[in-house]
């Protein structure tokens, strides 16, 4: 059986570091639903970091009758579309456009990193609260079934 | 309005046109000006709710921003469910707020508000009389929301009983819409209808 800060995703402070009051905050918020009173889900995760839009990579379209999920025109033949890393094409000016507002895929949501530090410590926070939420359904269900 | 708004629109209003569920009646998309700007959308209530049989109009302004923020929308037939404000049509949506992505096109925000009629949220309410008593009373809900359907969105379920209170509540000198509202937000309850709305 793992360790109790294992068990909650947490580590043990070092020599020296003071807690990070912003996460236990961001942990009593999720842990409580409060996100959601806050309306904190009401407002759109951060732009993309520019550093990873700039990396995006360019690939040129070969085919005809593809679309641009954004703008909904067809590619010209030979033109040039970003590829996200959730293998997603769009025009580079539809989807640069896009990832300034948010730093998600507008196909399938697929997020990019963003410069913002508190939304990146809420969205691992986010990722490890469900990963809890599995461990104890496998527990669970090791246990009942 | 910006072209890629307006190019947009047109490109989409023939994906509507040509889509399988105007073909079935299901939704409609019209527009309201040559500009793109505001659109007319129509979905029927979806079968076994209590909004089946009727016919929900919708406003539709498309901002100068689409596709990257979201159009806004709001029922212009009165309504009653949960996440759809009764007074002002409002809707509580989370694609047309926050989950908006700028692949998403009208015809998915008709198809997910249909969806919302076929599954409300009543703990994300718009409307919280509505949601309470959707919470509370769950048969009452149904009944009340089949009777909005019936006299505002053309449903085809009279409720004999209901037009009976609000008939009482008219004669007495009330609004028969205001009427209609007190009753529903009272569980149809004559007595406390009557009280609230004279107090
Ligand atoms: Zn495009
Ligand atoms: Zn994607």
């Amino acid at each position: 059986m793992a360790d109790y800060f294992q068990e909650m995703g947490w580590s043990p402070l070092a020599e020296g570091e003071a807690p990070n009051h912003l996460l236990h905050l961001v942990r009593l918020f999720i842990d409580y639903n409060m996100f959601e009173e806050l309306g904190e889900t009401q407002r759109l995760p951060p732009p993309a970091s520019i550093e990873a839009v700039n990396n995006l990579p360019e690939v040129s379209i070969n085919e005809e009758g593809k679309q641009c999920p954004v703008c909904l025109k067809d590619y010209e033949k030979g033109s040039s579309a970003v590829k996200m890393p959730c293998d997603h094409l769009f025009h580079p000016e539809c989807i640069k456009r896009w990832l300034t507002k948010t730093n998600s895929c507008p196909l399938c949501r697929h997020e990019l990193p963003t410069d913002d530090e508190n939304y990146e410590a809420y969205r691992k926070e986010k990722i490890r609260a469900k990963q809890r939420v599995n461990d104890i359904e496998n527990l669970h269900n090791c246990m009942f079934s | 309005m910006a072209n890629i708004a307006a190019q947009r629109i047109k490109r989409e209003f023939k994906e509507v046109i040509k889509s399988e569920e105007v073909a079935k009646c299901a939704i409609k998309l019209e527009l309201v000006n040559d500009s793109f700007t505001e659109l007319k959308g129509e979905i029927a209530g979806p079968p076994d709710t209590p909004y089946e049989g009727g016919n929900f109009v919708l406003e539709i302004k498309v901002p100068e921003t689409y596709p990257f923020n979201p159009p806004k929308v709001r029922f212009v037939t009165k309504i009653w469910h949960p996440n759809i404000s009764s007074v002002t049509g409002a809707i509580c949506l989370d694609i047309l707020k926050d989950q908006w992505a700028a692949a998403m096109t009208l015809r998915t925000v008709l198809l997910s508000l249909q969806a919302l009629l076929s599954a409300a949220e009543p703990d994300d309410p718009q409307d919280a009389v509505v949601a309470k008593q959707y919470k509370e009373n769950l048969e009452m809900f149904e009944s009340t929301a089949r009777h909005w359907t019936n006299i505002y969105a053309g449903g085809p379920d009279l409720n004999k009983d209901f037009n009976d209170k609000i008939r009482k509540l008219v004669e007495m000198g009330v609004e028969e819409h205001q009427a209609r509202v007190a009753l529903s937000s009272y569980n149809w309850d004559l007595e406390r209808a009557t009280e609230q709305l004279f107090s």
